[in-house]
């Protein structure tokens, strides 16, 4: 059994990632912060070496300069891991997850559509969730969106 | 026969919600399905950052018109986390009395429309009536047969009373009753087991890699329950049974379901008898420390996740909504193979999938508010019933004989 | 000439026939909704609906042939009218008779599918077009225990007229009760023909949106809807003709009286059938017809072969 804890301190130590980075705020539940190029490999190893085989979601966020976003992935005895990366907001580029959760390709082409991430080796298929036809460069979940900017818009 | 692509959706008597499924036929036989989803993208996760934590409660409880309470229970939790807020015990258990409810509901309301989609109307009919009689105990308790609004930070809206949980327990005996003779109908009607058995087949290693949550996943034996792996509410002082299937088709989809009401009668009978007296609300700040929380929710149709994050104001910094369809619509592709034109609504519809959930809102207006009025839920009843009678139709009749009939 | 329109259109014809077609397409509806535990509608619902239905507009596919389009319903309502006259009623003669008329009945009787099929075809529309070849696929699955089950009372009474089949088992009614399987054959076959739960296939509204009929409206969807309630009506009165010949010799009123329960009963046993079961996909059908269905029809032929030689 493994529990939030012990998942906190072996990827502190086995990524050397600050503690301070990496909380607990109750039972079951870690989030932590790393940075863009470890990201791949720490999510391999959540997955495969401390068995964290569920993906519940991906979070966006815009924060101005950067997009952050969270991967939350679950342990079958409750605990949940949000691992937190961020790329700058000029060049949001992110590599696809898929190879690893085949069911996150909506989760990505929600990040796609609404925030303007640019996902690499994401599987082609039909946009979501905004319809075809969906000027370019309008993101709505940025935060500087608002609906009046689709007014004169083709 | 040449391959022939035919449309089920956007607008399509199978589907309730639009969505738009493109299937490509040979003959009777499917070849491959294209999915397109998003007619429903109402933008909520926007419209709550733009309002008030009390103000984005009640639009995501309107998410979904099904599963309300789940959405309205799982952000709530979140925002209750980050707060540090200590929710008076009988709350917790009110909570859970109405989230089992609105599975019962749910759980009801799937196998009528599964019944509809194979031709089995019958099935509808006597599932929905007694749907009926949940939603007028879910109507009793919190005054609302959907949108329940009994949630509030800090606790719930309303108190039941020791009567009402007396009537829930009669209620609960009622609706086992019904739902023993579902299952015996299940399993001997052989037309409603050759439409369903083999139909829609997920093996349990799809279910895991593409990610099925709740009786989708369960019917293909992934024994995972948020009730139980990750308690909330007042379900870690009770006992029930994570019902799963290895038949991994339709008809264990069915089954799982009919067995979840089973538990559901016996978990609310627990927590009737173990519900602590106290307070039901504690006093919530309008501004919400900074923080982030992530909830997770047994949802009828599965794993429901909000995740929250706060900035010191009285609005969120955002919120994220991931409904359990969106989970399992990955699987839907996988158990169309190689089936008939003849399964397709029945695979559709045995994820159960709700697609307003899954497409959430983007823009709200106004719409200009009539005539305002309070009516009681039993004012309420009565002029349905007078309104039926002045077109010449008297339910007043039929609701007593059938009460009768079923002893409540 | 008179007396022979009259009978053609008003008595015991067209108008008749139309009426008591609403009339039973209300006993069923009923019954249906009060085995389900609902109200159903009042009497006058179906004669509501169809002059509804035939006040509305009617719109006509641009790719679809207007001729065939048009005709098909005219057709349909033909056909099964005419199978009506054939059929001994309330008397042991029918209107018209001759001998070989029970072949002509069930010819007839397969024409409205037939209309069903083109109409379908012609509809151009894809969920019609598979409704249509599911009518087909459906058709040759009934048709032949149909045929079968119904000649073989005719085996047993030696004959190939209707009339004269009544004669006979007038004279020994305790013969009828050979005919128990053909009985429930038939009544299987004829839910088939009239396209109703379990085999509504062609039609299932949650995979093929309205099947073979998706394209129609107004005037010619009341027509279709009229030859699928006389059809109901003509099936039965076969079914009661061949199977349960009782009481015709006891005059006309008394004779009518009885026809009319006997019809009730059928579309009664019927309506219990599509209350009681799931839709099956076309294969699962195609197959239970030919599996089962099928071979106790030859079953019952091989009775009544042996019989007619030993009686």
């Amino acid at each position: 059994m493994i529990n939030a804890n012990k998942a906190k301190k072996e990827l502190a130590e086995k990524f050397g990632l600050d503690t301070e980075r990496i909380s607990v705020p109750r039972a079951r539940r870690v989030f932590l912060e790393v940075p863009y190029a470890q990201f791949r490999q720490v999510l391999e190893h959540v997955v495969n070496g401390l068995k964290f085989r569920h993906l519940c979601t991906i979070t966006g966020l815009d924060e101005g300069e950067s997009l952050a976003f969270i991967y939350h992935v679950a342990h079958a005895d409750g605990t949940v891991i949000s691992l937190e990366t961020r790329v700058p907001k000029a060049a949001p580029v992110l590599q696809t997850i898929t190879d690893i959760f085949p069911d996150g390709v909506s989760y990505e082409r929600e990040l796609v559509d609404l925030l303007g991430a640019r996902v690499e080796g994401l599987p082609a298929g039909n946009r979501y969730p905004l319809p075809e036809g969906w000027p370019d460069g309008q993101y709505p979940l940025r935060k500087d969106w608002k609906v009046g900017m689709l007014d004169g818009v083709k | 026969m040449a391959n022939i692509k035919i449309p089920i959706g956007p607008q399509h008597p199978a589907l309730k919600e639009p969505e738009s499924f493109s299937i490509t036929l040979n003959g009777e036989t499917i070849i491959s399905m294209d999915m397109r989803l998003g007619y429903n993208h109402r933008g909520i996760e926007k419209a709550c950052e733009e309002r008030t934590y009390i103000q984005a409660m009640y639009l995501v409880e309107r998410v979904c018109g099904i599963c309300s309470h789940s959405h309205s229970t799982c952000f709530i939790q979140a925002v209750e986390e980050i707060a540090g807020l200590a929710v008076p015990p009988r709350a917790l258990y009110i909570r859970t009395i109405v989230s089992e409810l609105e599975r019962m509901h749910s759980h009801l309301l799937w196998l009528g429309v599964a019944g509809h989609e194979i031709g089995f109307d019958t099935l509808l009919m006597y599932s929905w009536r007694d749907r009926e009689v949940v939603m007028d105990t879910l109507a009793a308790l919190t005054g609302n047969r959907v949108n329940y609004g009994i949630n509030t930070f800090g606790g719930v809206r309303r108190d039941i009373s020791k009567e009402q949980l007396d009537g829930l327990l009669k209620t609960m005996d009622v609706l086992e009753e019904r739902t023993k003779y579902y299952i015996e109908v299940a399993s001997q009607e052989m037309t409603l087991i050759k439409r369903l058995s083999g139909v829609g087949y997920l093996s349990h290693e799809d279910a895991v890699k593409l990610g099925a949550v709740g009786p989708t996943g369960r019917a293909s034996n992934v024994d995972a329950d948020v009730r139980r792996d990750d308690p909330y509410l007042a379900y870690k002082d009770i006992e029930f049974k994570v019902i799963t299937d290895t038949h991994n088709d339709v008809f264990g989809r069915t089954l799982v379901r009919v067995g979840e009401l089973m538990q559901s009668y016996s978990m609310i009978r627990q927590l009737v008898a173990k519900i602590p007296e106290g307070p039901v609300t504690v006093k919530a700040p309008r501004k919400m420390p900074a923080g982030e929380a992530l909830s997770r929710y047994e949802a009828p149709r599965g794993e429901d996740v909000h995740y929250v994050k706060a900035n010191g104001t009285d609005k969120a910094e955002r919120v994220k909504i991931r409904a359990p369809t969106l989970a399992n619509l990955q699987s839907v592709a996988k158990m169309m193979e190689n089936n008939r034109l003849a399964d397709v609504p029945i695979i559709i519809a045995a994820i159960d999938p709700c697609f307003s959930c899954t497409d959430r809102m983007v823009q709200i207006k106004h719409a200009d508010h009539g005539r305002q009025e309070t009516l009681s839920w039993q004012a309420l009843h009565a002029q349905s019933l007078e309104w039926y009678r002045k077109q010449g139709v008297d339910f007043a009749d039929l609701n007593a004989k059938m009460s009768r009939r079923m002893k409540i | 000439m008179i007396l022979s329109l009259f009978n053609l259109l008003i008595f015991p014809g067209f108008l008749f026939l139309s009426l008591f077609g609403l009339a039973m397409e209300f006993v069923d509806r009923k019954l249906y909704a009060r085995m389900q535990n609902r109200i159903g509608p009042p009497w006058f619902q179906p004669f509501a609906d169809f002059i509804k239905l035939a006040a509305k507009e009617e719109i006509i596919p641009e790719e679809a042939d207007p001729v065939m389009f048009r005709l098909m319903p005219v057709f349909a309502l033909t056909a099964v009218v005419t199978a009506f006259f054939y059929i001994p009623l309330w008397g042991t003669h029918s209107l018209f008779a001759f001998n070989g008329d029970l072949i002509v009945v069930i010819y007839l009787l397969t024409l409205p599918t037939l209309a069903f099929f083109l109409a379908g075809w012609h509809s151009t529309s894809l969920f019609a077009m598979i409704g249509a070849t599911r009518t087909l696929t459906q058709l040759f699955a009934y048709e032949v225990p149909l045929f079968m089950a119904v000649l073989a009372p005719a085996l047993l009474a030696g004959t190939w007229s209707l009339s004269e089949m009544t004669v006979f088992y007038q004279v020994h009614p305790a013969y009828a009760g050979f005919n128990i399987i053909g009985f429930i054959v038939a009544l299987i076959a004829i839910q088939g023909k009239l396209e109703r739960v379990p085999f509504d296939i062609p039609e299932a509204e949650t995979e093929i949106v309205g099947g073979t009929f998706t394209e129609y409206s107004g005037r010619l969807l009341a027509m279709f809807r009229m030859a699928i309630d006389i059809e109901a009506v003509v099936c039965a009165s076969l079914v009661a003709a061949v199977f349960l010949p009782f009481g015709f010799g006891l005059g006309p009123a008394w004779g009518f009286v009885i026809y009319v329960f006997k019809v009730l009963i059928i579309i009664a046993l019927l309506a219990l059938l599509r209350t009681v079961l799931a839709r099956l996909r076309i294969e699962q059908m195609t197959i239970f017809c030919w599996k089962v269905v099928a071979p106790a029809a030859l079953l019952q032929l091989l009775i009544n072969l042996i019989l007619s030689g030993v009686l």
